[in-house]
C-alpha cells in the first residue's frame, strides 16, 4: 500500500533528511519523488536510512557520474529540485557552477538541485561526506549561489534607485540570503579550524 | 582529500584507498576493506570516497582495471601510486620510531 505525501522544504536539507528518517523510522519507504510530491510503501520500521546531498553546482555529466557511482555502492539514489517554479525548456545561468553545470535547463540539471540516497540501515550513521577537506569543498559548492545572489540583489537595489520600495525589496533579499551563508560558512570556519590539528 | 605538501603525509584515508589498491576493488570493496582494516573505526563516505577516487586517479597514483564498460568500474593502484604508499610507509616509521623513543622512555 502506497502513501502520498506533499511537502516543500526548499534548502533545508536537515529538515527534509529528518522527515524522511521518521517517515523510514513509522515503516515508510520512499518510491518517488515530484516536485511536491514523495509516493512512500510500507515497509519494515527503520529498516532504509536517508540523507540528502546538495549537487546544485555540478554538471548534468557530473551528476549523473556521482548518481550512478552511488548506485553502485548499492544506494537508491533520487533526484530533487529545490525550486517550485513549474518550468518546461528552461534555461537559467548558475555562474557559481562547475564548468559545464552553468547553464542549466530543464533538460539537464534544472529540478536536479538535490540528491535523496537511501541505504539499508546498519545502525551507523549516514553521512556522504566524511573528510574535512571533502567537507569543505561540498559547503563551498553550497555557498556560491548565496553569495551570487547576494551581489546580484546589490546591484539591482542600486540599478532601481531612487525607486524606494524596489530598492528596499532588493536590499531586503541581499540581507536575506546573508542568513543561510553565515550559517554554511561557520561550518567552513569551523571545520578549518578543526583540520589545523587533526584530520 | 588533501594530502600535505609541506610534510608529504597522506591524509589516512588516502594511505588506505592506495593499500586496499594493490588489488582491484571497486568502490563498495575500498570501502569495506577501510571498514575491516580499522574495525569500524574509520567511517568512509561515499561521496568522500568518490572525491578522493577522483583526485587519486587524476594524480596518476591509480587507476580505472579492466573493462571500464561494466557496470561497477573497478581502480588498481599504479607503479607511482606504490612508490607514494611505500614512501608513507617509510614517513610513519620514522614517526614511531621517534614517538616510542620518547613516550615508552
Amino acid at each position: 500500500m502506497s502513501i502520498v505525501k506533499r511537502r516543500y522544504f526548499a534548502g533545508f536539507m536537515g529538515s527534509q533528511t529528518r522527515w524522511l528518517n521518521k517517515m523510514a523510522d513509522n515503516g515508510y519507504r520512499l518510491v518517488e519523488t515530484g516536485k511536491l510530491k514523495y509516493v512512500f510503501e510500507k515497509c519494515e520500521s527503520g529498516k532504509y536510512i536517508y540523507t540528502v546531498e546538495f549537487v546544485g553546482d555540478r554538471s548534468f555529466e557530473e551528476e549523473e557520474k556521482y548518481k550512478s557511482f552511488l548506485e553502485d555502492l548499492g544506494y537508491r539514489v533520487f533526484y530533487k529540485n529545490m525550486h517550485l517554479d513549474y518550468s518546461f525548456n528552461k534555461l537559467v545561468i548558475r555562474p557559481w557552477a562547475d564548468k559545464g553545470g552553468r547553464i542549466s535547463t530543464t533538460r539537464s540539471t534544472y529540478n536536479k538541485e538535490l540528491l535523496i540516497v537511501e541505504k539499508e540501515n546498519d545502525g551507523r550513521p549516514f553521512e556522504l561526506h566524511t573528510e574535512k577537506e571533502d567537507r569543505i569543498k561540498y559547503y563551498r559548492g553550497m555557498i556560491k549561489p548565496y553569495y551570487y545572489a547576494f551581489v546580484f540583489a546589490l546591484i539591482l537595489a542600486f540599478v532601481f534607485w531612487p525607486d524606494r520600495i524596489k530598492t528596499a525589496i532588493c536590499g531586503g533579499l541581499a540581507l536575506l540570503v546573508t542568513i543561510p551563508a553565515a550559517i554554511i560558512g561557520s561550518k567552513i570556519l569551523k571545520l578549518k579550524k578543526e583540520k589545523t590539528v587533526e584530520e | 582529500m588533501k594530502d600535505n605538501v609541506k610534510s608529504g603525509a597522506l591524509t589516512e584515508v588516502t594511505f588506505f584507498i592506495l593499500l586496499s589498491l594493490y588489488e582491484p576493488k571497486h568502490g563498495y570493496a575500498i570501502m569495506q576493506f577501510i571498514d575491516e582494516k580499522t574495525s569500524g573505526r574509520l567511517l568512509l563516505g561515499a561521496g568522500s570516497l568518490y572525491g578522493a577516487i577522483n583526485t587519486l586517479t587524476e594524480k596518476g597514483w591509480i587507476k580505472p582495471y579492466g573493462d571500464s564498460d561494466g557496470r561497477k568500474k573497478e581502480y588498481v593502484i599504479t607503479a607511482e601510486g606504490r612508490r607514494i604508499a611505500e614512501k608513507e610507509l617509510r614517513r610513519l616509521r620514522e614517526l614511531t620510531k621517534t614517538a616510542e623513543t620518547i613516550i615508552e622512555s
